[in-house]
């Protein structure tokens, strides 16, 4: 039992000091994106009463990319990349011309707000890595970094741009939109809190 | 892959490049490319690309760029590249503007920019130029310069702009403070959400007016706290004497988080003898916000300090060696954009760990020991039993030795089974004088063929089934088999 005891407290030790390396900033993350996350999705829920009926029609299959999820070998900074994304995208959607006529203009300006600050958190904590690879890296020719993974993400919400543009940003179109925007939250947020209980 | 498409602008090209748009294309699907050469009617082969993904490849192009002069200040108003490559990213780029004095190329300045921003600290009737251009740098993409664009500075205006704003807190306002040379002027400050500036759309009408700070007369105002929950803004100010107004000053970013002060958590530890637990009391700040707690924590000999982050108040540290001294110290955080706000550390307290978890681990591996060695005596009790039996009450069956010296089956039998019952093959032997056919039945286990007579006396059917199925006697004189 001693002889455990020590190993726990090696491993711990061993965790404490990697932590301890990163920075504090990006410690945060876990609990303030998860705060910030909720307040989001709960925003974007309660934005509209309730999905109207004669939009069902015209519901169409974004094709979330499920498989991004069921990576069990996702690293940390991947995870915060694709939330990056995803938080990026819908910031966008959601800043465009088409939609600030739905809402009131406190709820838009809520939402922007709060999509904003998403995206702010993780830029910050991601340009931090950056920052410490050399200026020499960066080159002119395409060969930038953008994960796979990523580049589904982006897919994604292109079908959604698309479906916008397509529909003339219809009144049902923005609520499709807005409605499949809370589901892909969700599903990301349930499965980083899966990661955080690791 | 059978329908190609014709690239618009590489048809009938004469030099060895070509230029296309990508038009309806979706640049985030992989495309591939091929080229041949033609010259009357005759053709060569398909040259097949590699294919390969637009977005990957695509370098991102200069922006597209305006200058206006307003006194010592240049306004910049700069477009995205690539509308069509880039139009996700269209508010993530980070614009870098390099701007020199027409006549001292030697004096150049670096600067990061808003789409629309203004660039301050130069001086008046000089012409200057800048060239810019866009990064993505979470993709660690660098765009191409922009042409060079020059731009004359214009004479300084009667009333200048205010100068150096600052925010400070006090108790639940803020306090906006600038600087001004002139007097008998009245001023009024705007507000922006900070996001805005991210989008290349004019968001010239979207500042709006600061309450409390309309017409003043004094080089402050004051204005409360709830009026901006914690987010980002730009601040301005401009100045009026009735007849003109000033330009509006440089715009200072405001985060409202960043203005409070937090105080030390107060910090409580108590022990029981399964763990420790430590409770966190926030001091009185009024915020919109939660807090994070963070408590650090180490072993009294050691210096190497753990932490825990959590945003209950009420911490608990399961895993610590008994009977050591461990000392706390807590201190919160403000969730905010910035997140460096943060309180002082409360004063250190340290406790003693009680002895519970040893017996704990002696509980444990007791119950491991009795779950492992009840099997194992369960094993040693039945081995004896056996062992008993064996001498007490021997069993019946003679040992296996006998097989080595008994093979054959009968005496075998004889031997070792008088209980079954014997069984015997026959054959029946019939009248001489209707028998047609007599055979002699093989040895033991041999074939036994059924017989078929015609015989009066005894009309019987005899057959007999293969061994297995154990001989049938009937009557009739019965001979036994000769060996």
């Amino acid at each position: 039992p001693d002889m455990i005891q020590k190993c726990w407290w090696l491993a711990f030790l061993m965790h404490v000091f990697i932590i301890g390396f990163q920075a504090l900033d990006c410690d945060f993350l876990n609990v303030n994106l998860n705060r910030v996350i909720r307040k989001n999705m709960k925003l974007l829920r309660n934005v509209s009463h309730s999905f109207p009926i004669e939009c069902l029609r015209e519901i169409k299959d974004f094709e979330l990319p499920q498989e991004i999820l069921s990576h069990s070998q996702m690293e940390k900074r991947d995870i915060k990349e694709a939330w990056y994304e995803i938080s990026t995208q819908a910031f966008c959607i959601f800043m465009g011309h088409a939609f600030q006529t739905t809402w009131e203009e406190t709820h838009l300006t809520q939402i922007q707000n709060g999509l904003y600050e998403q995206v702010a958190y993780l830029e910050q904590c991601l340009m931090e890595d950056i920052h410490e690879t050399k200026e020499e890296e960066m080159k002119y020719s395409g060969t930038g970094r953008f994960l796979l993974n990523n580049l589904e993400l982006r897919k994604y919400f292109y079908r959604m741009n698309n479906f916008l543009e397509d529909k003339k940003y219809s009144y049902c179109a923005r609520e499709i939109v807005r409605v499949e925007i809370t589901r892909c939250f969700s599903y990301f947020y349930r499965f980083t809190a899966f990661l955080r209980r690791r | 892959m059978n329908n190609w498409i014709q690239l618009p602008g590489c048809q009938y090209v004469a030099d060895t490049e070509c230029t296309f748009s990508f038009l309806k294309l979706n640049v985030l699907d992989e495309i591939t490319l091929r080229i041949r050469a033609e010259r009357g009617n005759s053709t060569s082969a398909w040259y097949i690309v590699d294919s390969f993904i637009p977005f990957l490849k695509a370098q991102i192009g200069p922006p597209e760029v305006h200058l206006e002069a307003e006194d010592k200040a240049v306004k910049i108003n700069i477009s995205p590249p690539g509308k069509q490559m880039w139009s996700m990213d269209r508010s993530r780029f980070i614009y870098s503007v390099v701007i020199w004095e027409n006549s001292a190329r030697t004096e150049e300045r670096t600067e990061t920019v808003y789409p629309r921003d203004m660039i301050y600290k130069l001086s008046p009737e000089t012409t200057y130029c800048l060239k810019v251009r866009a990064e993505l740098p979470l993709q660690k993409k660098v765009g191409v310069y922009s042409a060079v664009h020059c731009v004359n500075t214009t004479a300084e205006n009667k009333l200048p702009p205010p100068e150096n704003i600052e925010v400070d807190a006090a108790n639940q306002n803020y306090v906006l403070k600038w600087d001004y040379a002139f007097a008998n002027v009245t001023f009024q400050a705007q507000w922006l959400y900070g996001y805005l500036k991210q989008f290349p759309e004019d968001h010239s009408n979207k500042w709006k007016q600061i309450p409390g700070c309309v017409h003043v007369r004094t080089t402050q105002c004051v204005f409360p706290q709830r009026a901006f929950p914690d987010r980002v803004y730009f601040l301005r100010v401009q100045a009026s004497d009735g007849n003109s107004t000033s330009l509006w000053s440089e715009e200072k970013e405001f985060r409202s988080e960043a203005q409070t002060v937090i105080l030390p958590p107060v910090l409580n530890v108590k022990t029981t003898s399964h763990a420790l637990h430590a409770y966190v009391g926030a001091g009185p700040v009024d915020l919109h916000r939660p807090l994070i707690y963070e408590i650090r924590f180490w072993e009294n000999a050691s210096s190497a300090e753990s932490r825990i982050l959590q945003e209950q108040t009420d911490f608990t540290f399961p895993n610590l060696k008994p009977l050591t001294v461990y000392c706390f110290k807590a201190r919160a955080h403000l969730l905010g954009e910035k997140w460096n706000q943060s309180s002082d550390f409360s004063d250190v307290v340290c406790e003693k760990t009680k002895p519970g978890a040893t017996s704990r681990t002696w509980l444990v591996a007791g119950i491991c020991v009795l779950v492992v060695s009840v099997p194992v005596a369960v094993y040693i009790v039945k081995g004896l039993l056996r062992c008993l039996n064996y001498v007490f009450f021997p069993s019946p069956k003679p040992p296996s030795s006998i097989d080595e010296y008994f093979s054959e089956q009968p005496l075998k039998n004889l031997l070792l089974s008088p209980s079954e019952e014997r069984t015997e093959r026959c054959f029946i032997i019939e009248d001489v004088r209707s028998m047609t056919v007599l055979e002699e039945a093989k040895g033991t286990g041999g074939d036994l063929r059924a017989y078929h007579s015609q015989a009066s006396r005894d009309s019987g059917h005899y057959s007999n089934e293969d061994e297995s199925s154990g001989g049938k006697t009937s009557e009739g004189s019965v001979q036994e088999e000769s060996g």
